[in-house]
């Protein structure tokens, strides 16, 4: 009987991966749900088991199974793993996902599972910790923190009960690997929280994943079920989410669970000193802590080896917006901006010139393409006014409208502020507003109250658009520096690289030529 | 004297190593985990902030109060940014400064503008900041998406809630939270929309909110505002006091407009509340200036006539001629007096020096009498001082608390706080009461264990407790050893390890599962640090002294007397329960709880006084009472007690009254026990004296007057008006005198002055050359009694039995918003949360006698019958029904019986057999009783002058 | 309703029942001191009235409790 494997991922279901496993299983096919590839372009995919490896067939439907399985069909796209979007990719985290059967404990194991874990055992619990240090390894959910380091806090910190969180509220806009990884490879996952309970001495870890990613939620209640015996006394429960962008911030996240309102905390403290129910806790990306069993497995230097600068190993980049080949690309740091976009990405997907990209979700900076020169790395990102963030990249072509992309950020963070500090709480709403009237060329002229004789201290006259400008560069600086956390701290990042990159668009001196045509 | 608001230093103190940095280049020595904030507070260094408050744990959300670090990027919130060592601090650059008016435009983007004509207009945080960070122009304008279109919330009596004003600093959630404990607010909405909301989203009235006010005092704006301060105006001056209310004893700055008090603001640095408070010393103070009140004194011939208003001169001689007339009729002995443990010590110790000096017996007792006097027996037995043995902070150590027969929640508010911020923490809690009371189960509070025992089955639960912890092993066998009379304990140990007295054998009569009143033995002999709190469900019984005696030994059996943590102690019902004790108010002891038969102490008295005293111990209330009937009792001075609604077996109450030929009555009110009088005296409030009072924890606190008395005099000159007419020669121009008196013939309290009260703010006693600060913790190297006496607790089952006529068993108790006999709390808005007593009763027991919620039903026992409405709830077990006993239509003690306490004769409150049935209307009793009350509260107009 | 002798006589059983753990003769000599402490002389007398009184109903320990008190002043 011939096997065929199918993605069961979330985004190649919803292109109809479902109806395409179901006919070649009419066709008398043995039919393997895997997790997701990573390419959207050729989804639905179809891969035959043959004797010159897995050949890929995509996009395809389910009528074509005839011609698939007589390898006529014209969307051949050979050995999957020859293909160019991932002939260049370093699959160090996301090795198995699209491989394996992702709930198949014996695939697991035959593909390398579980030798992080085992290595893990072999070591004290300060050699691991060591390991994870000497890899490099950061923080992937995007502030970049050294994950060994805040291992060695959580180890050092005296307590009777410590956790392990890995925070999968992955909630940028453009951004999936999260999602991908904990239904194509979820054991991974479970491993590296296990060895994290080993190398910090936590019992028992939470998973948080958001309510939208319901075959996550699902994938990885069934993991935790089916691989209890394999990590145990290590315990581990999933806990989902009620639709809040803010639950991704840590501390948010940890009142979440908690059962509170999901609203930041003031740090200090910590959470690796006081986090979930004030006990010493790690939380970590769901990358961070899946990184972990390679780093194990094939030791620190292998991981260290790949990356560029202070940023060490992969990255799984994912590639969204306006864009030929959107998916998930793993690969080491130092790959240029240009060649994510135009070289792995494509080049947009409607043919038109890129005119902008936003790196790290939607509180990531805007990058025009005399930019793209810039190595993917932490600290080139953050001098040139960015951020990586959790690596997610939205291409615009030249028909966006850079202001109204300013302006979505403040209504983005209006709309998910918790609403605690007051920046971000008032600020963003106000920054709406202020976008608006610098869009409609509109500067403000003084209120109906302003202009009462009660008022002696306001302005009566008219404020210049320049001085509208100069207030939400004011708005900007005061929520980038007196936000309480980088929700309303990184909302500023894209409005002020469109009003550096795109003046024009803001109505300002170089937008005239073009108002002229 | 000038209106200052106490300091707010922003974030509350720590207690770590000395931590050496700079703040804008001054050296600072503060204590680690100190804020940044609060460091510069410490130094007179004032940083903006909004949502910090010293009261609350830093938050971090206001973000005015950012600073610089060097070699730190950004800007850290001062609140949240713990010191270290060697940092460097600046809390003032233009990067601040733009920083810090950028969150200030914001603020006010969306805030009304009409400061001058807001209630808080002068004592605004927002508005001192706006004025602190220079706020000149809010570009933004006024017309964005703002907040101004709230609706204010005036259900609550006491404050407004204007969501417009408020800044969602979460200052009020916060304290109802950290402070409080009820978890009554929360913010509701994310983002801009974050708006506060009282329980799901419902009135303040009708929320879960206890009225407490600690979220009106951390609001930083008038969003949360006293409706006293809107009326009135802001304060100019304040006098820090003690409240009149409870046990509790907290502390207050009564802020005042010249004569007129505005409001009542807990004080921080209160030992006893440490600024917190509860809805009655915090709002319930209206009853002063009630138009109930008598300013005058008044007589009348017979207690069916109508009263007449008279001077002060006049009253004052009928009452030392009638009192002197009946003792040449009828003997010394013929007359007595009552002390108030609502009046101050002064007060209470002038009246019993009047009894014992002037009238020549020690016919005086004290309301105490009906509440706490087997704590008294109790503990002086077995440790040898009537008093608790702890602080209140001690809870902050506990790691397991056992609370029986006392309800926290209502009864002692502000200490079930605390104590409830410990359970929050992790410690463990054992309830044994007959009813689910609050503490059982409410917000992020469980009860490890709940034992529902039968009401008068508190020895046998104790005792059985007793047995698990000797059987099992678990007794602190060194403690024992080293603290105890070893004679006494063995003989304890061998009668409580009987196979009658383990959890199964009394399980059937108790009512509480064996193998639960096992783990709860054990959890309180191994938990750790294990403390006892209780009140009057322990000691209105008729085995009220040995349940005292039951807790005492299991405390020493266990080793959990004599350090931080641990304990027993007894939750006091009134503001100065504890000090009319201990100021000789019972007829056997003189203060500092010596016998009269003691003729070294009574000689010391008799030297001071100069006149030699009766060594034979006097008569109690209730012998009084029966004195009375018998023709050998014929005069009283009752002050500040209304025996006729507090005492039990109204009828023999009234009977016993009516019988005497002077009853004279000082208090605020016409009570109902001034039904009876023959002169009535007015009193004055706790706001119209100087004194102290002394609380549960045996802290003496000064109660300061705030306004003159409306009456005319402060109860302590009016008891020295009587001594005069009496003859005797008391020279008094100031309490501090009294005290002066007290501290010289009383050993524990030989350190007490008001100079080192005014300099402390309080003393705990015994305070002595051997404690000149004062006992927190009472025998810690030993006990006063030298070796702490066990006393064998045999079960005797109380005389008020169940039986087919009287098949349920009544207890009573109070609830939060009420007081006692309610004679003050009736008196103001309160009343809005308990307009009237109900009969809890169980679902089972009202089902099966045809009764829905909030019929009328008829209460009846072998003393008598009430009517009031039902309240069906499973809070009470099938079997027992329980009320309250605030409101005088009700009269909940013509129910109670006269069986009392073996020891001291404490009523037998808490167990009372009844029947309930079905009712239309008022019984026979409350009829009569109403048209007596109205026809004996006639007050006849004065006579128009000559 | 009790008389107020009745009630003189239910307090000191009482109070009795309450020592008796300790031993009959024990509870009494416990009990007369406890009266001697905390009653009033008018209490007292009536006690010692009693045991002289035919009509009066004294349970044996009670007697023997009352009989042990001495003539108050």
């Amino acid at each position: 009987m011939t096997r065929v494997f199918v993605s069961r991922d979330m985004a190649s279901v919803a292109l109809g991966a479902d109806d395409l496993a179901q006919a070649f299983a009419r066709a008398g096919c043995e039919v393997v749900r895997t997790g997701g590839r990573g390419l959207f372009a050729i989804e639905p995919l179809v891969e035959v088991e043959t004797s010159e490896g897995r050949i890929a067939y995509g996009p395809v439907g389910p009528r074509d199974a005839a011609a698939v399985l007589d390898g006529t069909h014209a969307n051949r796209v050979g050995v999957t793993a020859e293909h160019p979007f991932f002939a260049r990719q370093q699959r160090f985290t996301f090795a198995r996902c699209g491989v394996i059967d992702p709930l198949s404990l014996a695939d697991y194991a035959e593909h390398g599972g579980w030798k992080g874990l085992e290595a893990a055992f072999r070591l004290s619990p300060q050699e691991v910790v060591d390991a994870v240090k000497a890899s490099g390894l950061r923080g992937r959910g995007g502030a970049g923190f050294p994950t060994g380091i805040k291992w060695q806090t959580v180890r050092d910190a005296e307590a009777d009960e410590k956790f392990i969180v890995c925070n999968a509220d992955e909630g940028d806009s453009g951004t999936f690997a999260d999602r991908m990884l904990m239904e194509g490879d979820p054991y991974c996952l479970i491993e590296g929280m296990a060895i994290a309970g080993h190398a910090v001495g936590a019992g028992h870890g939470y998973i948080y994943i958001r309510s939208e990613y319901p075959f996550a939620v699902r994938t990885m209640r069934d993991a935790v079920a089916r691989s209890a015996g394999r990590i145990a006394p290590f315990t581990l429960e999933v806990r989902v989410g009620a639709g809040a962008y803010v639950c991704g911030e840590e501390t948010a996240l940890l009142d979440s669970i908690e059962g509170k309102r999901g609203q930041v905390r003031a740090k200090p403290p910590l959470p690796a000193i006081e986090g979930l129910f004030g006990k010493p806790t790690v939380i970590n990306n769901v990358l961070s802590l899946a990184a972990v069993p390679f780093i194990l497995s094939e030791g620190a230097e292998a991981y260290a080896e790949v990356g560029f600068g202070r940023s060490r190993g992969t990255m799984p980049v994912q590639i969204a917006g306006n864009v030929r080949n959107g998916g998930l690309c793993e690969i080491g740091f130092g790959v240029t901006l240009g060649e994510l976009v135009n070289e792995i990405g494509g080049g947009t997907a409607s043919g038109r010139p890129v005119r902008a990209v936003q790196v790290g979700g939607p509180l990531g900076a805007y990058f025009p393409p005399a930019m793209f020169h810039l190595p993917f790395d932490y600290e080139a990102f953050a001098a040139a006014g960015g951020l990586i963030g959790h690596a997610g990249i939205t291409v615009f072509d030249d028909t966006v409208d850079m202001a109204r992309m300013a302006r979505f950020a403040m209504e983005f963070c209006a709309v998910e502020s918790c609403g605690k500090c007051t920046p971000c709480r008032i600020g963003s709403t106000r920054g709406v507003e202020l976008i608006d009237r610098i869009v409609a060329g509109a500067p403000r002229g003084a209120g109906m109250l302003e202009i009462m004789p009660q008022m002696r201290n306001a302005r009566t006259a008219a404020r210049t658009q320049d001085e509208e400008i100069a207030l939400l560069r004011d708005l900007c600086d005061t929520m980038k520096f007196g936000s309480l956390c980088a929700l309303g701290g990184f909302t500023p990042y894209p409005v002020l690289s469109a009003l550096d990159h795109f003046p024009e668009d803001f109505g300002g001196a170089s937008a005239l030529p073009e108002a002229a045509e | 004297m000038t209106f200052t608001r106490e300091k707010d230093f922003g974030t509350p103190e720590a207690m770590g190593a000395a931590v050496s940095l700079t703040i804008d280049g001054q050296e600072v020595s503060v204590p680690a985990g100190t804020s940044i904030m609060r460091a510069a507070a410490m130094v007179d260094t004032a940083i903006p902030k909004l949502c910090a408050t010293d009261s609350l744990e830093s938050f971090g959300s206001c973000r005015l109060c950012l600073v610089e670090v060097e070699g730190r990027s950004g800007y850290p919130a001062s609140c949240t940014t713990p010191v270290a060592p060697g940092m460097a601090v600046r809390t003032q650059s233009d990067r601040l400064r733009k920083l810090r008016r950028g969150v200030m435009e914001l603020y006010i983007s969306d805030h009304p503008l009409d400061c001058l004509t807001c209630g808080a207009n002068g004592d605004c945080e927002l508005q001192d900041m706006a004025g602190a960070v220079g706020l000149r122009d809010v570009r933004f304008g006024y017309e964005g998406e703002n907040h101004l279109e709230g609706c204010k919330d005036e259900s609550n009596p006491y404050f407004t809630f204007d969501p417009t004003k408020c800044i969602v600093c979460s200052r009020c959630v916060r304290a109802c939270d950290e402070t409080q404990g009820t978890l009554a607010l929360t913010v509701d909405g994310r983002g801009f929309a974050s708006g506060i909301s009282a329980s799901q989203d419902e009135s303040f009235l009708s929320s879960e909110c206890v009225s407490c006010g600690a979220c009106v005092q951390a609001c930083p704006t008038s969003a949360l505002i006293e409706k006293t301060v809107i009326e009135i105006g802001t304060p100019d001056r304040a006098v820090v006091t003690t409240c009149a209310y409870c046990g509790v004893g907290c502390t207050f700055r009564a802020e005042m407009r010249g004569e007129e008090l505005v409001r009542m603001v807990p004080w921080k640095e209160g030992k006893a509340n440490h600024g917190h408070s509860c809805v009655k010393g915090r709002f319930a103070w209206g009853y002063a200036q009630h138009r109930d009140r008598i300013l005058n004194p008044m007589m009348r011939g017979s207690v069916d006539e109508p009263w007449r208003e008279v001077s002060w001169e006049a009253a004052i001689a009928r009452v030392a001629s009638e009192f002197r007339r009946l003792q040449k009729e009828h003997g010394a002995r013929a007359i007595g007096g009552i002390t108030s443990s609502r009046c101050t010590n002064e007060e209470t110790f002038l009246v019993q020096k009047l009894v014992r000096q002037g009238f020549g017996n020690n016919n005086v007792d004290t309301c105490a009498r009906v509440c706490h006097s087997p704590t008294g027996y109790g503990l002086k037995t077995t440790f040898g001082t009537s008093a608790g043995t702890q602080d209140f902070d001690s809870v902050r150590h506990a790691d397991v608390i056992l609370v029986i027969g006392a309800n926290p929640t209502d009864g002692h508010p502000v200490f079930a706080s605390r104590m409830k911020k410990r359970l929050r923490e992790g410690a463990k809690l054992i309830v044994v009461d007959p009813r689910r009371i609050d503490m059982v189960r409410s917000p992020h509070i469980e009860a490890a264990f709940h034992l529902p025992l039968r009401p008068g089955t508190n020895v046998a639960v104790l005792t059985a407790m007793a047995h698990v912890i000797v059987t099992e092993g678990l007794v602190n066998e060194t403690y024992v050893r080293e603290r105890c009379d070893t004679d006494a304990y063995a003989e304890w140990a061998e009668f409580v390890s009987e196979p009658a007295r383990s959890p199964e054998a009394v399980e059937d009569l108790t009512g509480v599962p064996a193998a639960d009143l096992r783990a709860a033995a054990r959890l309180y002999a191994t938990g750790g640090n294990a403390a006892i709190y209780y009140g009057l469900g322990v000691t209105e019984h008729s085995q009220g002294s040995s349940t005292v005696m039951a807790i005492a030994n299991l405390a020493m059996a266990t080793g959990n007397v004599g350090k931080d943590g641990v304990g027993v102690n007894p939750l006091r019902g009134q503001n100065n329960v504890q000090g009319a004790c201990d100021m000789g108010s019972f007829p056997h002891e003189l203060s500092g709880y010596r016998h009269v038969s003691d003729s070294a102490a009574r000689s010391l008295f008799e030297r001071d006084w100069g006149v030699s005293l009766d060594p034979e111990p006097g008569l109690r209330i209730p012998n009084m009472l029966d004195a009375a009937t018998d023709g050998a009792f014929k005069g009283i001075f009752i002050q500040g007690e209304d025996i006729l609604q507090s005492d039990p077996n109204t009828t023999h109450v009234a009977a016993g009254l009516a019988a005497m030929e002077c009853v004279v009555v000082q208090d605020l009110f016409l009570n109902e026990t001034a039904n009876y009088a023959h002169v009535f005296l007015p009193g004055s409030t706790f706001l119209e004296k100087d004194g102290t009072f002394t609380n549960a924890e045996r802290r003496i606190q000064r109660v300061r007057k705030v306004m003159e008395p409306k009456n005319g005099y402060a109860d302590w000159e009016v008891v020295q008006l009587v001594a005069h007419a009496m003859g005797l020669d008391w020279n008094y121009t100031h309490p501090s005198q009294i005290m002066d008196e007290i501290a010289r013939l009383t050993p524990t309290f030989a350190g007490v002055n008001y100079a080192v009260l005014d300099q402390r703010g309080s003393l705990q006693w015994p305070v002595n050359a051997a404690a000149p600060e004062g006992t927190p913790t009472m025998h810690i190297d030993h006990f006063v009694r030298g070796k702490g006496n066990f006393v064998v607790t045999d079960y005797v089952p109380t005389d008020e039995r169940t039986g087919p006529r009287f098949p349920l068993l009544l207890t009573t108790g109070r609830i939060l918003s009420q007081y006692n006999v309610g004679a003050q709390t009736r008196r103001t808005a309160n009343v809005e949360w308990h307009e009237e007593d109900r009969l809890e009763i169980h679902p089972h027991d009202a089902e099966n006698r045809g009764i829905r919620d909030g019929n009328w039903v008829s209460l009846r026992s072998r003393a008598g019958e009430t009517t009031l409405r039902a309240k069906i709830t499973d809070r009470v077990a099938p079997g027992v029904v329980y009320t309250t006993f605030h409101h005088p239509d009700t009269q909940a003690n013509v129910i109670t019986t006269d069986f009392s306490d073996w020891a001291t004769n404490c009523p037998e409150y808490k167990v009372t057999a009844v029947q309930v049935m079905p009712s239309n209307g008022p019984s026979d009793w409350q009829r009569s009783y109403r048209a007596q009350a109205e026809a004996s509260r006639r007050i006849e107009p004065a006579e128009p002058a000559e | 309703m009790m008389s107020n002798d009745q009630r003189l006589v239910h307090m000191a059983g009482q109070i009795l029942r309450n020592f008796a753990a300790q031993g009959r003769e024990e509870a009494i000599a416990a009990t007369a001191e406890h009266l001697t402490l905390f009653w009033a002389p008018r209490m007292k007398a009536r006690a010692i009235a009693m045991l002289e009184e035919p009509g009066a109903e004294l349970p044996e320990e009670v007697r023997a409790a009352f009989a042990a008190l001495r003539h108050p002043a």
